[in-house]
């Protein structure tokens, strides 16, 4: 059960299939080789009949290359420099970026923060949707409002969802705490203002901004699942929970895959939901990576040392990307 | 035979009183998690219509009693907070910057999956390395990029950038490897050219995808907050998303100016998802897409 057998369309795994599919027909065209003028001269011809070919890719082409990939190797460039912007002559620093990142406690924080952040968040979204996607999978009446419905909140701007956060969560007049303290009579709980709490506060608001996706994707992985499989299961005397636990929970692996990476990807690079909703506070307490590359390139002009937080996290993610696939893979293919 | 009419019917009995069983526990089950989901959402769109003295009143009137357009009026007569503009600006970034991403994704999807060159295995390897890289890393070498280009605060610097993203390719390359050849050959015995073949026999065969492809595009680039806020300055520059955050800020922090804006930049969106709702979940179902 590898990537070829997820029905998920995983770019890369499409990707993939693709790339041997096409090396496969290559090397079949690979004929046997003569090299006589005449065939030389219809290769130069082929060739000169492939150059316009190269003006289809050539828009898309500069600008990935001027905006994307020359970026990528200037980034770790500038992290090696005192970069200030209006200079000429930049001050190299060699790796003394990076000595001082490490020794920086605010970015460790930041650090924790985001990962605290980032955990809670995709456990919270993938159980979610996962139990919910199980429950759409099948069509029943209304099953078409619940998937628009739960998807509808992904379809606003982080910024609209700030607003509304900051509302919602408000300690004093918000509607959360209107209903625990003066409806349900639980002591008053200063949900932004605590720092322990932070974290899980912007967590639950991202799962109620975010869920959906990973539901839609988990509903188009259920369906991939062979029904007969669970028929032959009630058959043997399978429950509902064993069958979810020995067909639905090993087939879903591949999908599985797919949505926690992307996950992941996703909220380790947050920004948006501590920018508005508490500016990084208390304190530092909900400062994310990316806020603090944001502040330190953008209000303090250190883009060398910006740079150099840029380079950890993205590392930092290439990582555990690749520990994802592997970790996960095993266990999709058991 | 008459016995096994019986049964049928009584075994269809069943499946129906099954199947309504099963509806009505999947709405015991949904429906508190759908009050959590639209709560926020209806409370945003009353707020937009309550007077700021009656925003803190508890219990929550969710039906504004009276219903008043005043916030509306303030944030589009305040010239400080010029929400109109603001509106346009997203609807101009959005639509455009779409435009771009269709044309020149679909030209090098159309050339990755139909031509020939060489050199397409490295090139088409070098965007499958950009996509293993984390977005983090570019912003600073874009930016100061433009900044020499002299293109920030315009909204070049919103655009030629995100057309070099490479979803676009990856998604139309796949829908034009599914466009028989057949067809491209007759065109081409027909004596069309390959951009005509490209523009007029396959393009419009990949339209679902081009739609999908540009609902999301469109979504991700009307909904931006970070990107924007990086490379725009001036306050009759800014798109909806940091107008909102403007919003929240220094003088202007009035909640029903915050929800009058919220209201204006999200529904829109709304009615084009109610609309499109169909386009959308398929579109995220088949191709893996999502605004954010």
């Amino acid at each position: 059960m590898g990537w070829g057998a997820a029905r998920r369309p995983n770019p890369v795994a499409i990707h993939l299939n693709l790339e041997s599919f096409t090396m496969a027909t290559s090397t079949a065209a690979a004929a046997p080789q003569r090299t006589s003028a005449t065939d030389k001269r219809r290769r130069w011809k082929a060739l000169k009949n492939q150059l316009p070919n190269y003006l289809f890719i050539l828009p898309h082409f500069f600008l990935f290359a001027v905006f994307l990939l020359y970026p990528i190797f200037r980034g770790l460039q500038i992290s090696l420099y005192d970069w200030k912007i209006m200079l000429t002559d930049q001050r190299w620093l060699g790796l003394a970026n990076y000595q001082a990142l490490m020794n920086d406690a605010v970015f460790w924080q930041v650090l924790r923060n985001t990962f605290w952040f980032m955990i809670l968040t995709v456990i919270m979204n993938v159980t979610l949707a996962l139990i919910v996607a199980a429950g759409l999978k099948h069509r029943f009446t209304g099953s078409d409002f619940f998937r628009v419905l739960f998807y509808a909140p992904g379809i606003l701007s982080v910024s609209v969802l700030g607003i509304i956060a900051i509302r919602v969560w408000e300690p004093q007049l918000g509607i959360i705490n209107y209903y625990f303290v003066n409806v349900m009579g639980f002591p008053r709980v200063n949900w932004v203002s605590d720092p322990t709490l932070i974290i899980p506060v912007l967590a639950i608001t991202t799962v109620w901004w975010t869920f959906g996706f990973p539901m839609l994707v988990f509903i188009a992985g259920l369906h991939s699942i062979p029904e007969q499989l669970y028929e032959a299961a009630k058959i043997d005397g399978a429950g509902v929970l064993s069958a979810f636990r020995h067909i639905t929970i090993p087939l879903i692996m591949p999908t599985m895959l797919f949505v926690v990476v992307t996950q992941f990807i996703a909220h380790m690079q947050v920004f948006a939901q501590p920018y508005i909703i508490t500016g990084g506070g208390p304190g530092n307490a909900s400062r994310s990576v990316v806020q603090y590359l944001y502040e330190t390139a953008w209000k303090y002009f250190r883009y060398g040392y910006a740079s150099a937080i840029s380079v950890v996290l993205a590392l930092i993610m290439i990582v555990v990307t690749i520990v994802l696939f592997s970790l996960m893979r095993r266990r999709a293919e058991y | 035979m008459s016995t096994m009419t019986t049964t049928h019917r009584a075994a269809r009995k069943r499946l129906i009183s099954k199947e309504t069983r099963r509806a009505i526990l999947m709405w015991l089950l949904f429906l508190p998690l759908g009050f959590i989901i639209i709560i926020p959402l209806l409370y945003m769109f009353s707020m937009a219509f309550t007077t700021e003295a009656n925003q803190f009143v508890l219990p929550i009137r969710w039906i504004p009693i009276p219903p008043t357009l005043q916030n509306f009026n303030k944030i589009f007569a305040d010239p400080l907070l010029p929400l109109g503009r603001w509106f346009f600006n997203s609807l101009l970034v959005a639509t455009v910057g779409t435009i771009i991403i269709l044309i020149v994704s679909s030209l090098s999807g159309y050339a990755f999956a139909r031509l020939e060159f060489p050199g397409k295995n490295l090139l088409f390897s070098l965007l499958l390395f950009s996509l293993m890289i984390p977005a983090a890393i570019t912003l600073i070498p874009v930016f100061l990029l433009l900044r020499t280009l002299g293109m920030l605060d315009t909204y070049n610097a919103i655009w030629w950038p995100a057309a070099a993203s490479v979803t676009g390719i990856f998604l139309l390359r796949q829908h034009f490897y599914a466009v028989p050849r057949e067809l491209e050959d007759a065109a081409r015995v027909d004596g069309a050219n390959r951009f005509r073949i490209y523009w007029q026999v396959c393009l419009p065969l990949v339209r679902g995808a081009l739609v999908a492809l540009s609902i999301f595009t469109f979504l991700g680039l009307w909904n931006d907050l970070f990107w924007p806020l990086i490379v725009l300055n001036k306050q009759a520059n800014l798109t909806l998303p940091i107008g909102l955050v403007v919003l929240q800020q220094g003088s202007y922090i009035q909640r029903g100016l915050a929800f009058a804006g919220a209201f204006v930049a999200s529904v829109p969106v709304l009615i084009f998802y109610v609309i499109f709702q169909r386009q959308i979940i398929a579109g995220i179902t088949t191709t893996g897409m999502a605004g954010q």
